[in-house]
């Protein structure tokens, strides 16, 4: 790992990585927001009309999903994904590091989703009759085995959200870690320097197609992948703050 | 038939990744096996997902949004159960124990 990866830019010995560029991330964030919000008119123009467009999508998310009240969570779910997306484009700028190829960031997400949901749920039911929902429409006899199972199956969605989120970023980051290295000083382009022929003749195309299809092909599929990863995490979260929220609905 | 014929040339494919890992009985070749394994079958799975959500598409083009939803949120679970591999076999690899 020490071997194909370069240490990022910016490093301070006392702090871990993730940390450091989560509190740019943070600082990326805040900036725009400041600037978008600090003259706010009636007719939106330049950054303030960007965010408006960006924060109407996660409500048109939001209405699609949880319905009549959803509204009340864009906070949360806009924070996390604008939050998740920035984290996840930066580790597309080479010297850069992902905060969310890091498992504790991306656990920190989850968990916040996982108390909140929760919270929501117990507030709008109280309890008990939230509890009671844990064992679903089945019967009397059934209902102990199920409650155990919704406990599993609750207790594997941080988890899950957490892994799939951090497996995605750090794949494609070593991925290119990998291309970067088999094409660079030491691989392809190492191996032409040396002026060996075959080295010429093999090393030297070899490198130009791998520039090529890191280029024009494993970069758009890691903004893909960073932009479908946020939205699967923030639309997991809302579904999962839905069914706290229906539930209390239907009975 | 053909998810047979599919099936075997996965199972034939790992066969060597399998063998390779029952010789030296490393920790990191059987994460390399079951990693290989893992991501063909994941494969199969998310190809089917894909190809009967284009196939709903076609029928109900009007539906096509939510439909999109639907397929992304289920090629996400699909795709979760390989990274779980993925995660266990970067620990496997890089992990001094």
């Amino acid at each position: 790992m020490e071997l194909i990866e370069h240490p990022p830019i910016l490093h301070i010995a006392a702090i871990p990585d993730h940390i450091l560029y989560t509190w740019i991330a943070m600082a990326i964030l805040v900036g725009v927001a400041f600037a978008a919000s600090r003259r706010v008119q009636l007719v939106p123009t330049g950054s303030q009309n960007f965010m408006e467009i960006v924060l109407e999508q996660f409500v048109k998310e939001l209405d699609e999903t949880i319905g009549h009240g959803g509204r009340r969570y864009l906070p949360l779910i806009a924070t996390l994904g604008l939050f998740i997306l920035v984290s996840n484009l930066m580790g597309l700028v080479p010297g850069l590091v992902a905060p969310t190829a890091n498992l504790n960031t991306t656990a920190a997400c989850a968990l916040i989703v996982f108390v909140t949901y929760h919270v929501i749920g117990v507030r709008k039911q109280g309890f008990v009759p939230y509890l009671k929902h844990f064992a679903g429409p089945v019967p009397t006899m059934l209902k102990p085995l199920m409650f155990i199972i919704e406990i599993i199956s609750h207790c594997a969605r941080p988890l899950s959200l957490s892994l799939r989120l951090f497996g995605n970023m750090m794949a494609g980051h070593i991925l290119i870690a990998i291309f970067f290295f088999m094409m660079g000083f030491d691989g392809m382009l190492g191996w032409a320097l040396r002026g060996s022929i075959a080295g010429i003749v093999i090393g030297a195309p070899a490198a130009l197609i791998m520039v090529v299809f890191v280029v024009g092909f494993l970069f758009p599929l890691k903004i893909l992948v960073a932009f479908i990863q946020t939205f699967i995490f923030c639309k997991l979260a809302m579904l999962y703050i839905a069914a706290a929220v229906e539930e209390a609905e239907h009975h | 038939m053909q998810r047979i014929v599919t099936m075997s040339m996965m199972a034939i494919l790992a066969v060597p990744g399998m063998a390779w890992a029952g010789g030296a009985a490393g920790g990191a070749d059987l994460a390399k096996a079951f990693a290989v394994l893992a991501a063909g079958l994941c494969g199969l799975g998310q190809g089917r997902a894909a190809g009967q959500a284009v196939d709903a598409m076609a029928r109900q083009p009007g539906a096509i949004a939510r439909i999109q939803t639907a397929m992304l949120l289920g090629l996400a679970f699909i795709e979760s159960l390989v990274l779980f591999v993925f995660v266990i076999a970067v620990i496997l690899l890089f992990v001094k124990s």
